[in-house]
């Protein structure tokens, strides 16, 4: 199976621990970095030379500090390069309001952010589950 | 000296002899004025000779002494010929001085142009207009101008209407409107910080309630061989404490949520939102046997997710709140009713429906009415009866938006009816 690549956009280190804890036996993805806001997911793709390198899909929280994850989803679907990659974003307080704004932008999917090991799986299957809908 | 005193004491007799005359021929003049004497007959060389007020007739005479506005009549150079009492008033001057003096003379200085356009127009066609007297109080007055043909020619004559009272109301008005929207002003802003802190406060506090819960699951899951029995309790309580202030946040978040979010209303069949709760708690309603029974229930105009919420938090009460072994019976019906009133009669044209939800559990002491629909109010312990005291405060806040009323009867240990009030349509 080819794992597909993540990268994590999250500057709590709380929930960083979490994410890694709880995915990094999934066989189907691998985590490719975590960085810890938008102008970091910016400055880690740009210094990936060859496209095969780019993150199969970027998940992105709301709430960072500089560059938020909606600011970020707009950069990201207003670039040539990073248009096509599949954006998901999770908030600890996921409301329509917010799900609205992210679609409005191109966000595959707004997700609640989990607080056990099953809730992070189901996260993570409905994003695959998306990506391969799209592919 | 005796000549002088003499001559002293003639004048005295004398000028008290002419105050006399004058006081005769005030009185005179004021019972012309007032009506009480149509004409005079006065001896003189040529015989008797009447005397009369040309043109004025009693009626009109009294009339325009009596009335409320003043009245003068001016020549063509602009002197007073004829004032009424109000007016002099009016002008803090004594009658005799006004008539003679030029109308001009108690026009505010910053009126007087204003007032000689006024005249010159008067004097071609009816006119008005407001000027400032010049007068103790300064009032504000409107001059209605029109000529009059006498026998003399053409005069000219002015109502005074006194605006003081106008304006001063009209100030009033002005000012507490100014009041009122600077208190709606507070208000909005006051309600919309209140919101603001609401999100903010639930967003915020619901972040390091994940934290407690997901370490707490960590703690279960990856350490239970290091953990004690006692160890294990406590971090179940620990878990269903985080879950419980989610619900709390989520609620109060909803319910500051009310008061914004302002959809338009639309047809809500009831029978449908009574029938969609049942599917939601299919699973609920088989465990406890639970029937519920309900006619044909009316349409209405409102907000269909908010009444859908009333309904909800009513008729998941009557299923919690069951008595233990016994199969709850819940009875919804409706009555369209001539007032806004619980006990109003059935009436086919009335505004309201009485919609009634009756069941047979544990009930409540009636004394407790008050309480069960406030927020944050428990008649039961959360150990055995589950939740967060919200419901039926949101079910009451929804139904007073929507121009209704909300009360429950019930007797403990037999069971409680929840009586809303909602109007046929909505008015806006």
């Amino acid at each position: 199976m080819v794992k597909k690549k993540v990268l994590l956009a999250e500057d709590d280190g709380d929930d960083n621990f979490f994410f890694v804890y709880f995915l990094e036996e999934r066989v189907d993805i691998s985590i490719l970095n975590c960085v810890e806001n938008g102008l970091e997911v910016i400055q880690f793709l740009d210094a990936l030379a060859n496209n095969e390198d780019l993150p199969d899909f970027i998940l992105l929280d709301q709430n960072m500090p500089k560059m938020n994850g909606l600011e970020t989803l707009k950069y990201l679907k207003g670039n040539a390069r990073y248009a096509s990659i599949p954006v998901f974003v999770y908030s600890t307080y996921a409301d329509q309001n917010l799900a609205e704004k992210c679609g409005l932008f191109g966000a595959a999917l707004v997700h609640q952010k989990p607080t056990d090991k099953e809730g992070y799986n189901k996260m993570i299957d409905a994003c695959i589950e998306m990506i391969d809908n799209i592919a | 000296m005796e000549a002088t005193a003499r001559t002293y004491e003639e004048l005295l007799t004398q000028v008290t002899e002419l105050q006399w005359q004058l006081e005769e021929a005030n009185d005179t003049i004021e019972a012309i004025r007032t009506g009480q004497v149509d004409a005079l007959v006065l001896e003189s060389e040529n015989g008797h000779q009447l005397y009369t007020l040309k043109s004025a007739d009693q009626t009109y005479r009294v009339f325009i002494e009596k009335m409320n506005e003043g009245a003068v009549t001016l020549n063509k150079d602009g002197i007073i010929l004829y004032c009424n009492s109000q007016f002099a008033t009016l002008v803090n001057t004594s009658r005799s001085s006004v008539v003679g003096a030029p109308f001009d003379h108690f026009i505010s200085l910053g009126y007087k142009n204003q007032f000689k356009l006024l005249m010159e127009r008067g004097w071609k066609e009816d006119c008005k207009g407001e000027v400032v007297l010049k007068a103790r109080k300064h009032p504000v007055v409107r001059l209605s101008l029109t000529t009059l043909e006498l026998d003399e020619g053409f005069s000219l004559s002015i109502i005074v209407t006194d605006l003081t009272a106008e304006k001063d109301a009209q100030k009033d008005l002005k000012n507490k409107n100014e009041e009122l929207e600077r208190i709606n002003h507070a208000l909005e802003t006051s309600n919309n910080d209140l919101l603001q802190f609401a999100s903010v406060a639930s967003h915020d506090l619901q972040e390091p309630l994940r934290k407690i819960a997901v370490f707490s699951g960590l703690l279960k899951d990856r350490d239970t061989n290091n953990l004690s029995e006692n160890a294990q309790v406590f971090i179940d309580k620990i878990l269903s404490s985080a879950e419980r202030m989610k619900q709390l946040i989520i609620d109060v978040l909803n319910y500051s949520r009310l008061s914004a979010n302002d959809q338009k209303p639309e047809h809500v069949e009831l029978t449908e939102i009574v029938k969609d709760w049942m599917t939601d708690y299919e699973i609920l309603i088989r465990e406890k046997r639970a029937k519920i029974y309900f006619d044909q229930l009316p349409v209405i105009e409102a907000n269909k997710g908010q009444v859908r919420q009333v309904f909800q938090n009513i008729l998941s009460n009557s299923l919690k709140f069951s008595k233990n072994y016994v199969p709850p019976v819940i009875t919804i019906t409706a009555t369209r009713i001539k007032d806004k009133n619980f006990d109003a009669a059935p009436g086919n044209n009335g505004k309201y429906f009485r919609i009634s939800i009756k069941d047979n559990g544990i009930g409540f002491d009636q004394k407790y009415v008050a309480n069960v629909f406030s927020l944050f109010e428990r008649l039961n312990t959360k150990d055995k009866y589950e939740g967060t005291g919200i419901g039926l405060a949101v079910a009451k806040k929804i139904v007073e938006k929507h121009n209704g009323l909300i009360t429950a009867r019930s007797t403990a240990g037999v069971g409680s009816e929840f009586i809303i009030l909602l109007p046929v349509a909505q008015f806006y």
